[in-house]
């Protein structure tokens, strides 16, 4: 029977503002998982706390819903335990340049075979309106009055220098590309980062919809762009910070990188999971190695 | 002196080959089928400092170390000047070195004990035997074979049999064990006051630490991903899962911090495996979010926290056990979690696979307490206890959160075709969905609460260890039981209450031995009397007599004999 995007849903409605870029992103990777033929009970995603964290609840598939900064983590873990299952790490930009940022760094230096999706909406939002890294420097914001003290982080940058194996930008209100970008990220063998620029009407009024068209620019419509070239990779992502437009669209993959797993000496060889291999273990053969 | 047990004890500095020493030492006594408990102290540091390996022998089986050595063998001047006072009458001290220059009360001391000094140049007679200077411990070694009275022959195969495959010239190697055996030095005198136990047959023990029996009883639960982070004492079960990975086929991680760690391992229970982690107190601090996320979310977690003494970086390689309240009470919010103790490395091996079981079966958090005098020290042990059975609780799908009386609620492994859940460490309904409605809120939290009445009806009472008609019961956890297993060998009139689980806690023993009259001393590895405390909070028994240590060192039998006798 073919799937059907109310498969990768659960009861429960989502509880996000009006106009929330959330509702976007959630359609795109039901969406993905659908065209890709990717069950519901054969997807784990892990969530971040936060506005995108409660679409935890509007989620078919198993799920589990972390802590603030934690889900790349907790993804890795059900990742390292059964690779057939999709494992998707759900994160905000607070959650993932705030207080879980060592994640990201040893996900993408390890390169686990999962997908990282930056919920990217330029603020702590749950929490009202403060500012995270990416809300640009002067903005006034909750309990700054007088605006944002510090520079903001070049994210882009910042990924791109970690040598991601997959870094692509998307848009929440760009749904047929996010959808294209979050299949190729799924099928992407290794760690794959998707930034998904994100609409919040709330606490992020300045950039609406118009702001964004008028911003953004994709990838595919650049003359002689490789995504398989990292100098094409590195020059866009410094075009990025020169004219602060958003390029959305695959900015870089390599596919030559091997994932941690398949590194790992002890596994060489082995087709079972370690989720299907709890057993008793016979241990008479390492009494050797003590002391 | 006991007659039954004697000790020798080697002191230098870090990096000096101590611990080679001390287990070719071991490994060599245990040929002849006695029983050994060795330990080591270390500072924290590379090289320098003041270290010591020392080997305790008995004809039965032993667990902690005497306070006093027969045999002291010291390869620096600051450990010669550390370890005299403690050198028992008779005894001999191998000092590797130049003639020293001994204090007025060192003067009186050697006197007044009859104590012999031998100067042995290992260095030299190591290259005059076309050894090299390393093979400096092989001459000492074999200079206390000569002082033990033991066949050299024995000490020469089992040496030879440690360095098999190591690139070591064996032919050099044994003529410095045997110049050392026939080195001239060696006088008749000398032997006087070292008497070994006779030795009970020649069966040769397991010898292996804390921390070896909980990587194998981990093993031999079925776990198979281990995540890791270092910090003394718990970074060797890391090492030995690490080692054995070619054999063992586990998924081993070392993760960028402890919090990553303990993410991870939830992660990896989630979907079904059995996962590890241990961490000493700064890297469980770390863990506690995560704790307290499984302890909402019902997902199961082991994580072994091996304890030093002392807050913040504390004294980082010495023992001690005061993060007793840390593993029971740290975390935010109300939640089930058992806490276990290991107290040696029998129960090491059995109750790491017992903590699993709990923990997939209550799927709770569940902290395997240890302790460095504990995770380190090297047990001779008879043979492994039997394996524990993997029990896991898994059930058919229906409602992952479903309320029901015991407070457990069905679980299922992620599988293609199985009705997907969610684990969400949001306050929930039965089916996942997060709520923060009263009546749920309250029905839900006193749902999990009920799994820790569930889990205290499971778990045993704590065992009596030694004459239960004597006046004097000791009660205690962890390393404590160690010294009071050797000391009720050695007095009839004190018996030893033992608690392998802190958490829940069963403790209407302690009432019916008050109830007795016995006299009911606490004894803790910790400042604060945390264990007194928890019983106090969850019984309401005080115990008023208390012998609490906290000075990074274990208890010995001569510290409790000493307090017996105050």
């Amino acid at each position: 029977m073919a799937l059907e995007l109310n498969d990768y849903n659960s009861k429960y409605t989502p509880t996000w503002c009006p106009g929330c870029g959330n509702f976007g992103i959630h359609v795109a990777l039901k969406k993905a998982l659908m065209e890709l033929n990717v069950h519901p009970s054969e997807t784990f995603i892990s969530f971040d706390i936060g506005c995108n964290g409660n679409g935890a609840d509007t989620v078919g598939t198993y799920a589990f819903k972390t802590l603030h900064g934690r889900s790349i983590p907790v993804a890795i873990g059900a990742h390292l335990a059964n690779r057939k299952f999709t494992v998707i790490a759900d994160i905000g930009d607070g959650g993932c340049y705030h207080e879980g940022l060592d994640h990201i760094v040893n996900a993408i230096k390890s390169n686990y075979d999962i997908t990282i999706l930056i919920h990217n909406n330029m603020n702590f939002a749950l929490t009202t309106g403060q500012a995270t890294v990416t809300t640009p420097v002067g903005k006034k914001m909750y309990a700054l009055p007088k605006g944002k003290p510090e520079r903001d982080l070049d994210t882009n940058a910042f990924l791109m220098s970690l040598k991601p194996t997959f870094f692509a930008k998307g848009y929440s209100g760009d749904l047929p590309l996010l959808t294209e970008i979050i299949k190729k990220a799924i099928q992407h063998k290794g760690c794959s980062i998707v930034d998904i620029s994100q609409l919040c009407p709330t606490y992020n009024k300045e950039c609406n919809p118009e702001w964004f068209n008028n911003n953004i620019i994709k990838i595919d419509s650049l003359e002689n762009y490789s995504n398989k070239s990292i100098d094409d990779a590195n020059d866009l992502v410094k075009e990025m910070a020169k004219t602060k437009k958003i390029y959305t669209g695959i900015i870089y993959m390599n596919d030559s990188v091997p994932t941690f797993y398949d590194n790992l000496d002890s596994r060489k060889g082995i087709i079972s999971e370690i989720s299907e291999e709890v057993k008793e273990y016979n241990i008479k053969d390492l009494l050797k190695y003590c002391n | 002196m006991n007659s039954n047990r004697l000790a020798v004890k080697f002191g230098g500095a870090s990096g000096q080959g101590i611990n080679t020493a001390g287990r070719m030492l071991t490994q060599s006594i245990n040929r002849t089928g006695l029983y050994t408990f060795s330990t080591r102290e270390y500072p924290s540091l590379i090289k320098g400092g003041i270290a010591s390996y020392q080997v305790d022998v008995s004809n039965k089986e032993i667990f902690s170390s005497k306070r006093k050595y027969q045999i002291l063998c010291t390869m620096s001047e600051a450990s010669f000047h550390k370890y005299l006072p403690n050198l028992s009458e008779n005894g001999v001290i191998i000092h590797d070195g130049e003639e020293m220059e001994l204090t007025p009360e060192e003067e009186i001391h050697i006197q007044k004990n009859n104590l012999h000094i031998v100067y042995l140049h290992s260095e030299k007679i190591a290259l005059e035997n076309g050894g090299t200077e390393i093979m400096g411990n092989a001459v000492l070694l074999g200079f206390i074979w000569k002082l033990l009275k033991q066949d050299p022959q024995i000490l020469v195969e089992e040496v030879l049999e440690m360095l098999s495959g190591k690139d070591i010239d064996t032919e050099a190697e044994t003529k410095c064990l045997l110049a050392g055996y026939n080195h001239p030095l060696y006088r008749e005198e000398l032997s006087h006051g070292i008497q070994l136990p006779t030795s009970a047959g020649t069966h040769r023990s397991l010898l292996i630490t804390g921390n070896e029996a909980i990587a194998l009883g981990a093993l031999a639960a079925g776990m198979r991903a281990f995540y890791g982070y270092p910090m003394t004492p718990a970074t060797s079960i890391f090492k030995f899962l690490g080692d054995t990975a070619h054999q063992s086929k586990i998924v081993i991680k070392q993760a960028e911090n402890e919090i990553t760690a303990a993410l991870m391992s939830m992660g990896s229970m989630y979907m079904g495996t059995r996962a590890l982690t241990a961490t000493s107190g700064g890297g469980f601090d770390l863990m506690i979010e995560t704790i307290s996320c499984c302890g909402m979310s019902e997902t199961p977690l082991v994580v072994v926290l091996a304890q030093r003494i002392g807050s913040g970086t504390g004294v980082p390689t010495w023992t001690g056990s005061g993060d007793l309240y840390t593993a029971v009470k740290g975390g935010h919010g109300d939640f089930p979690r058992c806490v276990i103790s290991v107290s040696d490395a029998t129960s090491c091996f059995s109750l790491i696979q017992k903590a699993f079981n709990i923990a997939d079966k209550f799927q709770l958090p569940v902290i395997l307490l240890s302790e460095k005098q504990i995770a380190e020290s090297i047990y001779s042990v008879e043979k492994l206890p039997k394996v524990e059975k993997i029990d896991r609780n898994v059930v058919s799908p229906s409602k992952r959160y479903e309320i029901t009386d015991s407070g457990i609620s069905p679980r299922w492994i992620p599988t293609k075709g199985l009705q997907p859940y969610i684990h969400t460490s949001d306050e929930h309904t039965e089916d996942g969905h997060s709520t923060e409605e009263e009546v749920e809120v309250k029905a839900m939290s006193d749902k999990r609460l009920r799994k820790v009445t569930s889990l205290k009806n499971e778990i045993p009472e704590p065992t009596l260890y030694g004459n239960p008609n004597s006046d004097i019961v000791f009660v205690g956890y962890g390393s404590t039981k160690n010294a009071l297993l050797d000391t009720i060998q050695l007095n009839e009139n004190i018996s030893y209450l033992h608690f392998d689980y802190i958490y829940p806690l069963k403790a209407d023993k302690v009432q019916h031995l008050l109830n007795d009259g016995k006299r009911v001393i606490l004894l803790e590895n910790n400042q604060d009397g945390q264990f007194g405390k928890l019983l106090a909070e969850e019984t309401g028994i005080k115990l008023k007599e208390q012998y609490l240590k906290y000075d990074g060192r274990a208890f010995s039998i001569d510290d409790i004999l000493d307090y017996l006798n105050r």
